[in-house]
């Protein structure tokens, strides 16, 4: 299986393409005119479905880089805290009513960019100073920062008016209602520093996953690697949460999976990682979008459903 | 000879706690040094801080009459490469993959694999001969095999100067055996300059040149190692009786721990 990686990738890319084709044309679309239905589907459907593929690859990606920093498949941005961090930051924008754009990007993406590296920074300090700190205790660090920073999220929710405290709510379940190309627009240039950092690093992934003290050995410059992909991935779940809220798990079970049909190599494991992700969560919403409809359902809501078990089964498996 | 590493009153200071105090050698290339020492004597230290691992607080290390402070750690990895010790490690990588990683300090982020890199690997593999272990994932490796693959893997990285932090602990009788003669193998016929962490002292005195020893962070003694076992301060390293006898086959001198309290 490992052996052949290129097939390996070619297949996942088919199976990805195979979902994208297919997905705009599921959904309730009786009693309307030709005209009518073509508009749903290239303003509607089209937008969202690029929208989920981005935001797809991206917390895959994200949640890729922390498996491999933290050498442990449970360690993910969701996991460790970080998207609660941003969801407080994001959260916060929402309460106070902030709206400026900067350099064309939003208060809330900042809001959500500053909350994650807030909370980024405290799992790097701690997994840096306490040398020997087992990923366990990183990972119950992370489970408590992400308590902390939804009470904090409750906090303002109670504070906040009913129609605000709605809309963070709503906004929590984590949802890929978009307006249209804008928001992608929005998202794009995160998501795109993001793999070319990640991709220009990849040789570098693959000694981390050896151990910090052979990256070392073998020449890779481990703190200023560490940061740098500290920095992006922070920018991109950044962006995410702010736009479509903390949508879970995505970055814990595509990864995981990925390592899982085409190996380690991070060479081949990043196109891997952000096709299947970009796919996997295009079927999610799509699930979403059907599984009621005409109703929809926030897809945050099926990534957990489907995340929770598989946190489990990993945690059953990984010895522990 | 030309001096390989100059090692120069090195201090390590980490919240408070003097690790290495003033310590200073030398090796030749070619050199085979020994490092000895009970636990927490700072061994450990003073190879991490060879690696570019740990920053040293004061003092001073030239590789090839080189500042060590000033190269980059690419750059250093080009001198200097590791074998860890022989713990289990989790890692899903595929031997072949592993071993061409180390190759890492020659290439920057768009560079293919070239010729240099594909004849380094060959060597390394036929010197270590591990040819059969390739497609072979890291971790259904032995430990003895896994510790040939490390060696394998430093050995491509072609640095001058190799370190292992007791390569052979965690390992049985058959397989330290066998890794110990392929490091004899390429500090003799491969003319590879090696730096070993041991608690092996037989181990140590029989295959090194030269023998550092490590007490509470300074250097106790240091020297040719056929003169170590004749001073009386392998009692003091180790705060250890020992008695000494002559090896049935080689006739070398051997220590062995004492068994009167």
């Amino acid at each position: 299986m490992i052996s052949n990686r290129p097939v390996t990738l070619f297949l996942i890319a088919l199976v990805t393409l195979i979902i994208v084709i297919a997905s705009p044309f599921f959904g309730s679309s009786h009693t309307v005119s030709a005209e009518i239905h073509h508009q749903i589907l290239t303003e509607i459907r089209l937008p969202r479905m690029l929208f989920a593929f981005i935001v797809g690859a991206g917390l895959a990606l994200c949640g890729m880089v922390f498996q491999a920093m933290f050498r442990n498949p449970l360690a993910t941005p969701f996991t460790l805290g970080v998207a609660s961090g941003a969801s407080l930051g994001a959260a916060l924008t929402v309460f106070l009513g902030f709206s400026f754009t900067f350099l064309g990007v939003d208060g809330t993406t900042f809001a959500a960019f500053i909350g994650a590296l807030i909370s980024i920074s405290f799992v790097y300090y701690l997994s840096r100073f306490r040398s020997n700190f087992s990923t366990e205790t990183l990972l119950l660090t992370g489970v408590a920062i992400s308590f902390f920073f939804s009470s904090l999220i409750l906090f303002i929710q109670y504070l906040s008016n009913i129609t605000d405290s709605f809309r963070i709510l709503r906004w929590l379940m984590g949802s890929l209602t978009i307006v249209g190309y804008h928001d992608i627009l929005q998202l794009l240039p995160f998501v795109i520093i993001c793999i070319a950092v990640v991709l220009w690093l990849s040789r570098e992934l693959n000694l981390l996953v050896a151990g910090d003290d052979l990256a070392l050995s073998r020449g890779v410059n481990v703190q200023g690697t560490r940061l740098l992909l500290f920095f992006v991935t922070s920018l991109c779940v950044g962006a995410v949460v702010a736009l479509c809220g903390p949508i879970g798990f995505v970055g814990m079970m595509v990864p995981h999976i990925c390592r899982l049909l085409i190996g380690n190599d991070h060479r081949w494991l990043i196109p891997a990682t952000l096709l299947f992700g970009g796919g996997f969560l295009i079927l999610c919403d799509t699930i979403a979008r059907l599984i009621i409809a005409p109703a929809e359902i926030p897809v945050g809501v099926i990534t957990t459903l489907l995340g929770g078990p598989f946190f489990i089964w990993l945690l059953i498996k990984s010895k522990i | 000879m030309s001096t390989l590493l100059d090692v120069n009153n090195l201090t390590v200071t980490i919240d408070e706690t003097t690790l290495l105090s003033s310590v200073s050698f030398h090796i030749n290339e070619g050199d085979y040094l020994c490092i000895v020492g009970a636990n927490g004597a700072g061994k450990s230290t003073l190879l991490k801080v060879l690696l570019g691992i740990i920053k040293p607080t004061s003092g001073d290390i030239a590789i090839h009459q080189q500042a060590v402070s000033r190269l980059n750690q690419k750059q250093l990895a080009q001198h200097i490469s590791y074998v860890p010790q022989a713990h289990d490690q989790q890692f899903n990588f595929t031997v072949i993959d592993f071993i061409k990683m180390s190759r890492y300090a020659y290439h920057t982020a768009l560079s293919d694999w070239a010729n240099d890199d594909q004849e380094a690997f060959e060597l390394a593999i036929a010197i270590t001969n591990t040819e059969s272990f390739l497609q072979r994932q890291m971790q259904t490796l032995s430990g003895g095999e896994r510790q040939r693959i490390m060696i394998a893997a430093a050995l491509c990285q072609q640095a001058s100067l190799l370190l292992l932090d007791e390569p052979t602990s965690f390992l049985d009788p058959h397989y330290q055996a066998e890794v110990h003669q392929l490091i004899c193998q390429l500090n003799q016929q491969h003319e590879l300059s090696i730096i070993e962490v041991s608690h092996d002292l037989n181990h140590a005195v029989q295959h090194s040149s030269s023998i550092l020893a490590l007490k509470h962070g300074e250097k106790m003694w240091f020297g040719a190692s056929s003169a170590f076992l004749d001073t009386e301060q392998v009692h003091t390293l180790y705060d250890q009786q020992f008695v000494f006898t002559k090896h049935p086959q080689t006739g070398a001198k051997i220590a062995l721990v004492s068994e009167s309290l």
